[in-house]
C-alpha cells in the first residue's frame, strides 16, 4: 500500500513537473552575421600572435582588406557569429572594446537583409547608419587608431 | 486605504475634468478635509514643476542632418519601390498558370521560370549599402563607399580618439549566444561551451557588460 | 489630440502641405519635418528618456509617415496623425527593448545607472543659485519620470507634457477611462515619493 502511494506520488509530481516545461520557443531570425575585430598595422611586432581565422565564405580577407586600408598586417582579434533576430536586437561582441548592436529591419528587396547598426565603443556609440546587408558583400568599419595601426570592424551576412 | 473613485476624484479636479458641480463639490470638500487639501497643494505644485522642466517643443541635434537624413531614406524607399514594380510578375502569366489543363506542364514550367528568375537575381544582386550614418560625437565623420577592388562596402570613421597605445585591445571568440528576451539580455559562450560574457542595457539604453575575467 | 501651434502668417497651411507630399513633392515634406521636428522629438525624448534614441525613433516617425501620406484622410490635422505615429513608434520600441524589470522605481536599477554614468554625471557642490537649483531640480525631475514604467511614464507626459484630456489619452494608449486615472494617479504619487524632499518643504 505504501509502495503504491509513493508511486502514485511520484508519479503525479512527474506528470505536474513536466506539464509545467515550457517548450524553448526559438526567436524568429532574418539571418545570420558574423563580425569580426581586426588589428591593422605595418609592424608586425605588434601583432597578438593569435591564430583566429575568418569564416571560408570570406575568401582572401586580408587581400580585401588591404586594398582599402594601407597597412601589410591584418589580424583577427575577435570574432563572434550572431543571430539578428527579428523582434529583438542583437549583439555581435567580438572584443569589450568595439562591438555592435542590430537591429533587424527586414528583409531586403532583391535579397539581403535591412539592418540599424550601432557600433560602440564601451559606453559611446560612435556611428549608427541605416544599411542593407548582402550575402558575399561584408562591411568593413574603419574604426580607432591603435598603436601604430588601426581597428577594424568586419560584418557579413552568412549565405542561407 | 481610500477607494479608487476618492483618488480619481483628487486627479479629475487637478486635471480639469469635473463638471461645474462636481467642481463645486470638490472645492467645499477642500475646505473641510485639510488632509485631502494638502495633498492637492502637492500634487498641484508637482504637475507645475513637470510642465516647466518638461518641454513640449525641443532643438533637436543637429537640425539639418536630422531634415537630410530623412530626404535620404525617402529617395531610398521611392528607389526600392520602382524596383519592387519592376521585377512584379506580369497578371497575363499568373492566369495562363492557373489553366487546369496546365497543371502538369504549369509546374514545370514554374520550377523552370524560378530558376531563370532567381538566376538573374543572383548574378545581379546588388552590393551591401550604407543608406544613411550619423555620428553623434562632434568631429567624428562617417564617410561610406563600395571598394570595387575589395568587394566590399566600406563605412569609414574618421576623426575618432585613438586608443591609448598602452591600452591592451583584445578580442573573444564566441561560439554561440544565448538571449533572454524577458531580461533583455545575451550571454555569450565560447568554443568549449565556457560563458565569456553576459550582455543588457541599463535604463538609460546603455550596454552593460560582466565578463568573468578582468580586462587590461 | 494635441494641437499644432497655428501657422503664422504668410506660412503655407499643413493641409496644402500635405497634399503636395501625397503628390510626391519631397520639399513640402521637408517643410513638415521642419515644422514639427521639435514637437515629435520632444514627445520622443520624454517617453524613452535617451536623447540618441530618441533622435533614432523620431526620424523613424517621419519616415513612417511618409510611407503611409497615401493613407492619410485629412479628416484629423496632420500633426495629430503624425503624432499619432510617434507615440507608435516610441511605444514600440520600448515595449521591444524593455527595461530589465520595466519596474517602478527600482533602488539598485538606479543605484547601477549612476555607477554606469559617473564620469558623465557632474559632480558639484550644492547649487549656489536659484538657476542651479532649477536646474538640479530639472534633472531631478527627469530622472524620476525615467524611473517609472513605460506606462505610468506614458501617461504622464501624454497629461502634463503634451495636454491631452484623459479620453485622448485612453484612445491613444488605448485603454479605459479608468485605468487612465489610475495609472495617472499611481505616477503622481510614486514621483511624489521620489521628490518629496523638495516638494514638502515648499509648502
Amino acid at each position: 500500500m505504501k509502495f503504491l502511494l509513493t508511486s502514485i506520488t511520484l508519479l503525479s509530481l512527474c506528470v505536474t513537473l513536466r506539464a509545467q516545461e515550457t517548450p524553448a520557443v526559438k526567436p524568429a531570425t532574418d539571418g545570420r552575421v558574423w563580425g569580426a575585430l581586426i588589428f591593422a598595422t605595418n609592424d608586425a611586432a605588434q601583432l597578438t600572435g593569435g591564430r583566429e581565422q575568418p569564416p571560408p565564405n570570406l575568401p582572401k580577407l586580408n587581400e580585401r582588406l588591404g586594398k582599402v586600408f594601407p597597412f601589410k598586417h591584418f589580424e583577427i582579434l575577435g570574432q563572434h557569429q550572431q543571430d539578428i533576430f527579428r523582434e529583438f536586437e542583437s549583439w555581435v561582441v567580438p572584443s569589450q572594446d568595439l562591438f555592435l548592436k542590430i537591429d533587424s529591419k527586414g528583409p531586403a528587396d532583391q535579397g539581403g537583409v535591412n539592418l540599424h547598426l550601432q557600433v560602440w565603443r564601451e559606453q559611446q556609440v560612435l556611428v549608427k547608419s541605416d544599411a542593407v546587408l548582402r550575402a558575399g558583400s561584408p562591411l568593413f568599419i574603419g574604426g580607432p587608431a591603435w598603436k601604430s595601426g588601426r581597428l577594424i570592424f568586419v560584418l557579413s551576412l552568412d549565405r542561407k | 486605504m481610500k477607494p479608487p473613485s476618492e483618488d480619481h476624484d483628487l486627479i479629475r479636479w487637478l486635471d480639469g475634468e469635473m463638471n461645474a458641480t462636481e467642481h463645486a463639490a470638490f472645492e467645499t470638500r477642500l475646505k473641510t478635509d485639510p488632509a485631502l487639501a494638502n495633498e492637492a497643494q502637492v500634487l498641484r505644485a508637482l504637475s507645475v514643476g513637470i510642465r516647466s522642466h518638461l518641454p513640449a517643443d525641443m532643438t533637436v541635434p543637429h537640425a539639418d542632418f536630422f531634415n537630410s537624413q530623412i530626404q535620404v531614406r525617402i529617395g531610398q524607399l521611392e528607389i526600392d519601390n520602382e524596383r519592387a514594380q519592376a521585377t512584379a510578375a506580369p497578371g497575363d502569366l499568373l492566369r495562363w498558370l492557373r489553366q487546369p489543363w496546365l497543371t502538369a506542364a504549369g509546374a514545370v514550367a514554374l520550377a523552370v521560370l524560378g530558376l531563370v528568375l532567381l538566376r538573374p537575381i543572383a548574378e545581379t544582386s546588388a552590393n551591401s549599402f550604407i543608406l544613411s550614418s550619423y555620428t553623434p560625437k562632434i568631429g567624428v565623420q562617417a564617410h561610406a563607399f563600395h571598394d570595387e577592388a575589395a568587394d566590399a562596402t566600406v563605412l569609414m570613421l574618421d576623426g575618432l580618439d585613438a586608443i591609448p597605445a598602452d591600452r591592451k585591445v583584445s578580442g573573444i571568440h564566441v561560439k554561440h549566444s544565448e538571449t533572454e528576451p524577458q531580461l533583455a539580455a545575451t550571454t555569450l559562450y565560447d568554443v568549449a561551451g565556457g560563458r565569456l560574457l553576459m550582455i543588457s542595457r541599463d535604463a538609460t539604453g546603455l550596454p552593460l557588460i560582466w565578463s568573468n575575467s578582468p580586462r587590461g | 489630440m494635441p494641437a499644432a501651434a497655428a501657422p503664422d502668417p504668410g506660412e503655407v497651411p499643413d493641409i496644402d502641405l500635405v497634399k503636395r507630399a501625397q503628390t510626391g513633392d519631397t520639399r513640402a515634406f521637408d517643410t513638415l519635418v521642419t515644422r514639427y521636428r521639435g514637437r515629435i522629438y520632444a514627445m520622443t525624448y520624454h517617453l524613452i528618456q535617451n536623447d540618441t534614441e530618441a533622435w533614432d525613433l523620431a526620424q523613424e516617425a517621419f519616415i513612417k509617415a511618409w510611407r503611409a501620406l497615401p493613407n492619410f484622410k485629412h479628416d484629423a490635422g496632420f500633426y495629430t496623425w503624425l503624432y499619432r505615429i510617434a507615440h507608435n513608434v516610441s511605444y514600440d520600441w520600448l515595449r521591444k527593448k524593455k527595461t530589465q524589470g520595466d519596474g517602478e522605481f527600482d533602488d539598485e536599477r538606479t543605484e547601477h545607472r549612476i555607477a554606469v554614468g559617473a564620469e558623465a554625471t557632474p559632480k558639484g557642490d550644492p547649487a549656489p543659485d536659484t538657476a542651479m537649483r532649477n536646474a538640479e531640480l530639472g534633472q531631478r525631475i527627469q530622472t524620476a519620470i525615467a524611473n517609472l514604467s513605460t506606462d505610468h511614464r506614458q501617461v504622464i507626459i501624454l497629461r502634463e507634457v503634451e495636454g491631452l484630456a484623459y479620453e485622448e489619452i485612453a484612445a491613444l494608449v488605448p485603454c479605459s477611462l479608468g485605468t487612465v486615472m489610475s495609472r495617472l494617479f499611481y505616477a503622481r504619487k510614486k514621483l511624489q515619493e521620489q521628490l518629496k524632499d523638495v516638494y514638502e518643504t515648499t509648502l
